[in-house]
């Protein structure tokens, strides 16, 4: 069980400044997520966690304890890579084995762990197959089964998701928020896909450019995300963002909507717009409609049943309640 | 209508790949199977360049080989040499190997300066080494003087001649090696030595229980590809020693040269480079299949 | 027919090279030759003999161990694709048993230049009456030795191996070995240089070569105490590693100062008395190798040229040849390389030619012409089997010199080889 503590830590290669000094805290058994879109720096944060890339400043603590230092193999961390990076050459039994031989953990309770793991994970049937052998969800499991047996005392995960198909994806995603239920153990997840982000989290780290925009929960970032950023990085169809302008009576430089918290009408309605792409997902509809004076088409979310034809009138409402509303620095305001 | 028509555009592809091996089927056939062919022949004749030949063909060659001693003596001569000269090759080569990848990863000259001696003629190798063995020119010996140590002469000794050619085919050869096992390195990905320290393992067990077995194909591949080319020793043979002293540096290969161009034994010398070839062929064969086997 | 087959047979062997014969215009000629003084001269000059006759020369100098390869290939092959081949008399007699050379007494007779070439040399290349090559150049066995050192020790040029014993005995040290010969085992190695020790003390190959006896006699107590004294020699008064040298390694030594004798061929002991060459050639003295009580005989090898028996125009080979060792030619070759060792001796009359070599060292001329004086022909055997039994020999001989076996045993095994090679 591990409370994961960084302290103005800072990481840069060269002259590049991949990671701007920050905090943060990870508490124990917490699932927390790192999000961001590509080269934000979340994949270098959690090597950084791992021990495989040394901190250029400040300090990493597991438990209280000083680890900035400390080799990987010691820190008590289990880490999943996106490629699975499994030893080619032995078999899935060895793999999963291989951090047990390592620790010197006796041969009967090795044996005893990988039969449970396997059982856990439905590898029972290919323990004595290589890794070659094996489909790609399977090789993610067993680079989960060679991360559970160590017993770590947190698990990282690195974008583990993003080789499988859409459909394996859901279903992996799933296992995992269930093995993190039944482990309790402290898991560190890296994403680029922020509905990742929010199925599986219970605190989401939104990174950008280096720097930590927003912490908290899927739900805080979705109803009060801090800035421009993470408010058009989390919700999905995008959040409008739209120039203050738009909006009488409402004091803000820019102000955002979210789709499906858009009116419709076929009336009257604040804005006029003319309908272009509708996507049509069955639940749902999205469509993209244009509004004169704005340069982007506004999203908005209906139920499936809505029937609206390309180039017809029709109009838009934001919900009050639920407008957000940025400064000229995109903070938001409150 | 067939059920299954020929797809047209594959078809004209795969005749367009067939195509492009015909000049390589072509070389090999007029370069490799033509001549083993009629080497083949020569080694059950009797043809010597000056009796000239009778027709008399058999296996009596086959079975001069057997109780020939100074074959058995090239024989020694050539395993000493293959067997020290791959085992060293292979060894330098993948420490260099090794080294440049995972501790100067980022020296790039140092890749090219270490495969200089390959592209070295192995005639020129073979005089530098000469040299370097011969006390009167060689600057070690002209070093260690200065220290009132004599350095034993290498070249006048079996063992020390089989050594300094060892060394002399180590020198040019090591940087093949050393390629192919840079290639591998760089082929297994640097996940799984990340992987390994995070299972807790040392870099020494990493490189022991990781790194090492997948570098087993390529390792086979090099040694089999050396030992190969080691069996055809000739050059540094040629220059350092001339087969001394006496005939301890025959190897098989420089015998049969002996046989077939000093001693117009041509039939003979084909029917040594004949068992030659046939012993590398099955060699190379249970090397491949292993190899096969551990890949799979 | 059966010839035909044969060289189809042994074409094959090699590498398809047969298939490649080379089209000739008609006024054109590839001559093959292995690197020397004289064929690189040949080389430098070959379009003056273009201008004078109209056909073109390709003259091809490479080195000695391609050049065997090469021109087995091609005589084996019957290619026809070599019109002038180098031909060194220790050879000739396998090449006609093998049917690679033409004969060419007629063409020979015809030339003018055939009164002017040296008896001895050219009579080696003459088989069952025929005439199969023209000689070139004749080099000789000569001695270097360092006149400052000698005369330090206060002993004269040895006369005999005996006498070289002893001088040896008295001017080695540790900076300066008394002597180094060519050792690495080969006809044309050690088997050059150590012929000269075994005849003097009487040693001989054949119980009698000239009268056709050619039962091997080597295993004999002269050839014995020979041998004993050539390894005396280079082990006890050598440098250091001495059992592997080769002409480059005793070029060298002299060079560097670090032996008193050298015992080579006219090359390599010109090269050590040249002032451009060894700066120790001031102090380096020229003379004849040491005799013993059956005599001196200095090593002889004479290089000369052949028309091969595939070649497709013998007349513009022979034309060729006979402006190849024309007076004219060697003047010049001898005047632009370090080229003393002609066998066309009207041009030793020349002023220019005297003059350029007297100045190298004042007695050179005179003691390669009296080497050459002492020499025979047969020094190393003239037999079609000689490139053989030289390399068996000269492996025992090595053999012994590095201690691998005794010199008894190394006799013995010689003279049981040279039966087997001989087929008796």
């Amino acid at each position: 069980m591990a409370r994961i503590e960084l302290k103005n830590v800072e990481k840069a290669f060269g002259k590049v400044e991949v990671i701007k000094p920050l905090n943060l805290e990870i508490e124990d058994g917490e699932f927390v997520v790192f999000v961001g879109p590509s080269g934000c720096g979340k994949s270098t944060l959690l090597r950084l966690i791992a021990g495989l890339e040394d901190t250029t400043a400040g300090t990493i603590e597991i438990d209280g304890r000083d680890s900035t230092s400390m080799p990987p193999g010691k820190r008590g961390l289990a880490m999943v890579f996106q490629s699975y990076a499994l030893y080619p050459h032995m078999t899935v039994r060895k793999n999963i084995a291989f951090p047990m031989r390592m620790a010197k953990i006796p041969r009967a309770e090795q044996k005893q762990r990988i039969e449970s793991a396997a059982q856990v994970l439905n590898l029972t049937d290919y323990l004595d197959r290589r890794p070659g052998q094996l489909s790609g969800g399977q090789r993610q499991r067993v680079a989960i089964g060679r991360a559970i047996v160590r017993e770590p005392s947190a698990f990282l995960f690195d974008e583990p998701l993003s080789n499988l198909d859409a459909a394996l994806r859901v279903g992996m995603r799933m296992e995992i928020t269930e093995l993190h239920k039944r482990l309790e153990t402290t898991m560190v997840y890296v994403t680029h896909d922020q509905v990742e982000a929010m199925t599986m989290a219970d605190k989401i780290v939104v990174l950008h450019d280096g720097v930590i925009e927003q912490v908290g929960s899927p739900l805080e970032l979705y109803n009060r995300p801090v800035n421009l950023f993470v408010a058009g990085f989390i919700g999905s169809p995008k959040m409008n963002i739209i120039d203050g302008g738009q909006a009488p009576g409402i004091d803000a430089y820019k102000i955002g909507i979210r789709p499906e918290h858009i009116n419709i009408s076929t009336e009257s309605g604040l804005w006029e717009a003319t309908v272009g792409v509708a996507e049509h997902l069955g639940s749902d509809t999205f469509f993209h409609a244009r509004v004169d004076g704005m340069s982007d088409p506004i999203t908005v979310r209906t139920d499936g049943s809505m029937q609206v034809n390309r180039g017809s009138t029709i109009y838009l409402s934001p919900d009050e309640q639920k407008i957000h509303r940025f400064d000229a620095q995109g903070i938001r305001i409150d | 209508m067939t059920s299954k028509p020929q797809p047209r555009a594959t078809a004209e592809l795969e005749r367009g790949y067939r195509n492009m091996l015909l000049p390589a089927v072509f070389a090999v056939g007029i370069f490799a199977i033509v001549p083993l062919a009629g080497m083949l022949a020569l080694s059950f004749s009797d043809y010597h360049l000056i009796r000239g030949t009778n027709w008399d063909f058999g296996f009596k060659n086959f079975v001069r080989l057997v109780s020939d001693k100074r074959l058995m003596g090239s024989v020694y001569a050539m395993s000493v040499l293959s067997f020290f000269g791959v085992l060293t090759q292979v060894l330098i080569g993948a420490a260099i190997a090794v080294g440049l990848s995972k501790i100067v990863g980022k020296w790039r000259l140092g890749r090219v300066l270490f495969l200089l001696p390959y592209a070295v003629p192995h005639v020129a190798v073979a005089l530098i080494w000469l040299s370097l063995f011969t006390p009167t020119l060689s600057p070690i010996n002209a070093f260690f003087d200065l220290f009132g140590i004599t350095v034993p002469s290498f070249l006048t000794t079996q063992n020390g001649a089989l050594f300094a050619i060892v060394m002399a085919d180590t020198w040019t050869n090591f940087p093949f090696a050393m390629l192919i096992i840079l290639a591998a390195l760089q082929g297994i990905s640097p996940d799984l030595d990340e992987a390994a320290a995070l299972d807790g393992a040392t870099r020494v067990q990493s490189f022991f229980y990781v790194t090492l077995p997948l570098l087993i194909p390529a390792f086979l591949m090099v040694t089999l590809f050396r030992f190969i080319d080691s069996l055809k020793h000739f050059p540094m043979i040629f220059v350092m020693t001339k087969g001394g002293p006496g005939r301890s540096t025959q190897a098989t290969n420089y015998y049969a040269y002996i046989q077939t161009f000093q001693n117009s034994n041509v039939a003979y010398g084909a029917a040594i480079a004949v068992t030659l070839f046939i012993v590398a062929a099955i060699i190379s064969f249970y090397v491949a299949r292993l190899n096969q086997r551990i890949t799979s | 027919m059966k010839r035909l087959l044969t060289t189809l047979l042994s074409a094959s062997l090699f590498a398809g090279v047969a298939a490649t014969t080379t089209v000739h215009a008609q006024d054109e000629i590839n001559v093959v030759m292995f690197g020397m003084p004289y064929t690189k001269g040949l080389q430098a000059i070959a379009g003056d003999f273009e201008k004078e006759t109209g056909i073109k020369a390709n003259i091809d100098v490479i080195g000695q161990d391609v050049f065997e390869n090469r021109i087995t290939l091609s005589f084996t092959g019957n290619t026809g694709d070599i019109d002038v081949v180098h031909t060194p008399v220790i050879q000739v007699q396998r090449w006609v048993a093998a049917d690679w050379l033409k004969p060419i007494t007629a063409e020979v007779d015809a030339m003018a230049v055939k009164s002017d070439i040296m008896a001895g040399p050219l009579d080696a290349y003459k088989i069952n009456g025929e005439q199969w090559a023209v000689p070139y150049m004749a080099a000789t066995g000569l001695m270097t030795y360092r006149k400052d050192i000698l005369e330090a020790a206060g002993v004269e040029v040895p006369q005999t191996w005996e006498e070289m014993l002893a001088v040896a005995a008295k001017v080695h040290s540790d900076e300066t070995a008394a002597i180094a010969m060519r050792a690495v085992p080969g006809q044309g190695f050690n088997m050059f240089i150590f012929p000269m020790v075994m005849r003097a003390y009487g040693g001989k190959f054949f119980e009698d070569y000239t009268a056709g006896d050619l039962t091997p006699a080597i295993n004999s107590p002269e050839t014995l105490e020979a041998l004993n004294v050539y390894m005396k020699l280079l082990n006890e008064y050598g440098p250091q590693g001495a059992g592997n040298f080769n002409f480059a390694e005793v070029q060298a030594a002299a060079q560097n100062g670090q032996i008193t004798f050298a015992v080579e061929g006219t090359g390599i002991a010109a090269s050590l008395v040249d002032p451009d060459k060894s700066k120790f050639a001031d102090k380096t003295g020229i003379t004849l190798p040491p005799g013993g009580p059956a005599g001196r005989s200095p090593a002889i090898a004479v290089h000369g040229l052949g028309i091969p028996a595939s070649a497709k125009n013998p007349e513009l080979s022979a034309k060729f040849i006979e402006w190849a060792v024309s007076a004219e030619t060697m003047t010049k070759i001898a005047l632009a390389q370090p080229f003393s060792n002609f066998t066309t001796q009207s041009v030793a009359q020349n002023e220019e030619v005297i003059a350029k070599y007297s100045k190298v060292h004042p007695d050179f001329l005179a003691v390669q012409a009296e080497a050459l004086n002492l020499a025979v022909g047969h020094y190393r055997p003239l037999l079609p089997e000689w490139p053989a039994l030289g390399q068996a020999i000269g492996e025992n001989i090595n053999g012994a010199l590095n201690g691998l076996m005794s010199p008894e045993e190394a006799l013995e095994a010689a003279e049981q080889e040279m039966r087997d090679i001989l087929g008796l």
